[in-house]
């Protein structure tokens, strides 16, 4: 079975180490809130905000997690020390989708997906299937690895930040380009390869259709 | 949701602190025999009530005996046509720990050993699976995992799903509870006036839907989702209400149509005020309700999966079960189940909440209902 999307919008944005620029002061402007964030959620906040993600319903995906709030909490039972309660409520997989949804007030159905290496395909397949309701779904895959010695666990990524959303709706028409054959020379984390290479791929002067197998 | 096919439960295996089958876990659950044992040596400092499976096996051996008792009970012959549909909340934590905790180093770590997707490579590689999703959403997952299950089979596009939820001990998820003030060192008291928090627990449960009905089957008739947008971990009512409600509406029943609830029920101060609150401003005193995380301990990413075990039991057995340790109620709005008994039972709703404010109900039906 197959389900062709049309993409509305696209965002992504990545670094080798972390990324800058993220407008996370103007996007959240509690304090209180912003310092409780996690990386991954203030990429989610900015790609939301480039794709206008406001009350849809989201698939999101995440192959590590939150894997600094992760890291903390093992150094800290290891150091035989407390572990901190905003690390271990951040430490979940659905943290930045969630931080997300309270800035956004959103109050719709959001689910969090992590299939590994196959994590954006999954979130592709699912938004495909969840937009045969008919509704706009909006789509976020984001990991973030920039922890300290990071090293010793990754010797294949060179982007440690990485972050992509898009926004599809269910289409009749014919696909427009195909997203299996596009070619990638870089070391993105395979987790996002699927959805970044769409993403990178629009062309925003015409329709950008693309057929999800199922 | 549009959905055009009719989704059941046709098979189910699992194992628990609170019993090591569907059998076990339901006479525990119904003559109150608890799975929940105090661990002295388990975190430092601490003395935890935690719910431990009871097994000389390795968890990962018993994760490959569950599925294969799928098989084994099924008419499937194998899993070539099967979606293989996770819900975990820590993956692969537990090695992770092991690892870390000899060397203080991420050097021995491996990734595909640590990720939530741990357990769908597992399987493929002892099962070989159509293909394979893993949902993780905290407390949620495993709910969300048959949601997700009820849709896509709901909606024909693939033939059956097995839903595996599933979650192993580990210091990272008793330590970090514990830093939130939130576990109990006795087996908890959901609803009750003098609760004093949860049980972390690990279980395996797996669920095999089909589009066909067999023997001994229960239907799944609908689910509902929604998001708090309040806070990471205190919940709100307004989110566990609408959830339900749309739950009820997807499957087209109202109400007092539902004659047992098993609720989310955690044994903690916030969860059961706030749950109890959504259950007495939706549903009037007809209906039933009981947590059975007394028994079973809350198994966290597997507790959606787990539950609907127990769901599919009570509608099996036309028998709500009761609410151990339940004493002294704190809202005497909700008719909690005080005794096992027998009833006429048509629809239970089944409750999930999770940190985030992720919220997920199931409904499910008796085959061949009035």
């Amino acid at each position: 079975m197959t389900i062709n999307l049309e993409i509305l919008e696209s965002s992504y944005i990545y670094d080798p180490i972390q990324i800058e620029e993220l407008n996370t002061k103007e996007l959240v402007p509690k304090m209180v809130t912003r310092r409780r964030l996690t990386r991954a959620s203030k990429i989610a906040i900015y790609l939301a905000s480039k794709i206008s993600s406001k009350d849809e319903r989201i698939v999101y995906g995440s192959s590590f997690g939150e894997l600094e709030a992760t890291s903390n909490i093992l150094h800290s039972i290891n150091d035989k020390t407390m572990i901190s309660p905003t690390h271990f409520q951040n430490s979940v997989y659905n943290t930045a989708i969630s931080y997300l949804s309270m800035l956004n007030n959103n109050k719709s159905e959001i689910i969090t997906i992590s299939s590994g290496v196959n994590t954006s395909l999954k979130v592709l397949q699912a938004g495909a299937i969840k937009a045969l309701d008919g509704d706009t779904i909006s789509l976020f895959v984001i990991d973030a690895l920039n922890i300290a010695k990071i090293d010793e666990l990754n010797n294949c990524i060179d982007f440690l930040e990485c972050g992509v959303a898009l926004k599809v709706k269910v289409t009749e028409e014919k696909e427009t380009f195909d997203c299996e054959n596009i070619s990638n020379n870089e070391n993105f984390p395979k987790s996002l390869i699927n959805m970044l290479n769409i993403a990178k791929s629009i062309n925003k002067d015409k329709k950008n259709i693309i057929k999800i197998k199922l | 949701m549009t959905i055009k096919n009719k989704v059941f439960i046709t098979t189910t295996s699992s194992i628990s602190c609170g019993g090591n089958s569907c059998d076990e876990l339901w006479d525990n659950i119904c003559t109150q025999k608890s799975g929940i044992t105090i661990q002295k040596d388990y975190f430092h400092n601490s003395i935890p009530a935690i719910g431990k499976i009871n097994s000389s096996n390795s968890f990962y051996k018993d994760l490959i005996i569950q599925c294969q008792n799928i098989l084994d009970k099924s008419d499937l012959i194998n899993f070539d046509e099967t979606l293989l549909i996770i819900g975990s909340s820590v993956g692969g934590m537990s090695t992770t720990e092991d690892l870390f905790f000899k060397t203080s180093s991420y050097k021995d770590i491996d990734t595909n050993s640590h990720n939530i997707d741990t357990i769908s490579i597992i399987l493929q590689q002892k099962f070989n699976f159509y293909d394979d999703i893993s949902f993780s959403t905290a407390c949620t997952s495993s709910a969300n995992a048959i949601g997700y299950a009820y849709e896509v089979l709901g909606k024909g596009i693939y033939k059956n799903a097995l839903v595996v939820g599933v979650d192993s001990l580990c210091q990272t998820t008793v330590g970090g509870f514990l830093s939130l003030g939130v576990l109990s060192s006795a087996p908890c008291k959901p609803f009750d006036e003098n609760r004093d928090g949860m049980n972390v627990a690990e279980a395996i449960a797996c669920v095999l839907l089909e589009t066909k009905s067999k023997k001994n089957s229960v239907e799944v008739c609908g689910v509902g989702y929604s998001s708090d947008a309040y806070h990471m971990t205190m919940p709100h009512l307004d989110g566990a209400k609408t959830a339900m409600t749309n739950a009820l509406k997807l499957a087209n029943i109202t109400p007092n149509q539902i004659n047992y609830i098993n609720a989310h029920g955690t044994g903690t101060k916030a969860n059961d005020t706030s749950e109890a609150n959504a259950i007495s401003e939706t549903f009037e005193t007809i209906t039933k309700v009981s947590s059975t995380k007394s028994i079973t301990g809350h198994t966290l990413g597997a507790a959606g999966a787990i539950e609907a075990i127990i769901c599919t039991q009570a509608i099996l057995n036309q028998t709500i079960p009761t609410s151990t340790n339940l004493n002294t109620i704190e809202n005497k709005e909700v008719n909690f189940s005080t005794s096992t008994r027998k009833e006429d039972i048509n629809y239970v709703l089944s409750n999930s909440f999770a940190f985030g404010g992720n919220n997920c109900s199931l409904v499910f039906g008796k085959v061949g209902r009035n």
